[in-house]
């Protein structure tokens, strides 16, 4: 037999555990007491949620004040819009609306009152409409009858002689400022027009 | 010169004093017009007569009564389409227009006094009316004495498409 400078406890220690046994014991207890533990909070949480009313609770949250604390904009920038609208079938969703029920919550009238024709017409360039298209030969056949040429001749062939006898008769007065065209206010208008 | 040189010519024109051939001209149109109206209220009136009393009925121009019945007419004619609407038949058909000396529509009692004093530029020999040729705003006496002028208000945008149009 080979002397351990250990000495003889300690090898036997080496081949035996003295605290398994207690820990044997130990699980033997706490395995069970787990479960029962377990088992009782599962019924404590039961009879808590039973006993709660969540519609009381609900009430007591001011939602508008935990939505004012969520900043969209921050939310917003996570959202991936484009990847989201890809997934959205917009056929699918305009067959599932109902337009005509749509414009007719459409208020037409209020819709125009807040446009300015005026201004939309006076945007146009009419005489460039004219040239560019049919719109002037249509013109011309509406209102352009034998008639109304007849009389648009007239009525230049007598400005054009209003204008002779008025140059003549401006030399023979030796004028040397130029008579006034026309009433201020209308020339005026017809400048801003 | 073409008559959409005439177009264009006559678009400028458009609110300026009006000249005094189509001045003119509105007049005797305006005199053909009203004298064929009263000739044919007389008639009228002559028709009814006989066929009501069974008496013919002449009317010749030394009758007084159809003489002061005429001016009346006319007085009412001329006074009536100024007061009115700034023009007469016979001005609507040369696109001429009366309206006040700044250019703003005519007020309906100087449509009537202009009517009121339109015989003056007559009884003066004709005078009155040298101020259509002399005067700087073309404005005949009657229009001095009303606070009128004349001016060309036809519809010039209407001739100015058909003229692009052609």
């Amino acid at each position: 037999m080979v002397d351990d400078p250990r000495g003889p406890g300690v090898t036997i220690l080496d081949h035996v555990d003295p605290l398994e046994r207690l820990r044997s014991a130990g699980r033997r207890m706490t395995d069970p007491l787990e479960t029962l533990a377990q088992g009782v909070a599962e019924r404590v949480l039961d009879l808590i949620v039973n006993a709660l009313d969540v519609n009381a609770l609900v009430q007591r949250v001011d939602v508008n004040a935990l939505v004012g604390r969520v900043d969209v904009n921050t939310l917003m920038r996570h959202v991936d819009v484009n990847a989201l609208l890809d997934h959205v079938d917009v056929s699918a969703l305009l067959g599932r609306a109902d337009v005509n029920a749509l414009l007719d919550r459409v208020d037409v009238g209020a819709l125009l009152s807040r446009i300015d024709v005026n201004d939309l017409v006076g945007r146009v360039d009419l005489d460039t409409l004219v040239e560019q298209t049919d719109l002037g030969a249509i013109i011309a056949k509406s209102s352009g009858g034998a008639a109304t040429e007849a009389l648009d001749a007239a009525r230049s062939q007598a400005v054009g002689l209003d204008q002779f006898i008025d140059r003549w008769a401006q030399r023979a007065l030796r004028r040397k400022r130029p008579a006034p065209a026309g009433p201020p206010a209308l020339l005026n208008g017809q400048a801003e027009s | 010169m073409t008559a959409g040189t005439d177009a264009a010519r006559s678009v400028s024109a458009q609110g300026q004093y009006a000249g005094s051939v189509s001045r003119f001209l509105g007049y005797a149109i305006d005199l053909a017009a009203s004298s064929a109206v009263f000739a044919l209220a007389l008639a009228a009136i002559s028709y009814v007569t006989k066929v009501v009393t069974g008496h013919e009925v002449s009317w010749n121009k030394g009758n007084a009564i159809v003489a002061v019945v005429f001016v009346a007419w006319e007085f009412a004619y001329f006074a009536y389409s100024w007061a009115a609407s700034g023009r007469t038949f016979g001005m609507a058909v040369l696109g001429i227009r009366v309206v006040m000396a700044d250019g703003a529509p005519v007020e309906p009692r100087r449509g009537v006094l202009r009517a009121l004093v339109f015989p003056l530029s007559f009884l003066l020999c004709g005078l009155g009316f040298v101020g259509i040729l002399v005067q700087r705003e073309r404005r005949a006496l009657h229009d001095l004495i009303a606070g009128t002028a004349v001016i060309y208000a036809w519809d010039a945008r209407a001739a100015r498409l058909r003229f692009l149009a052609r």
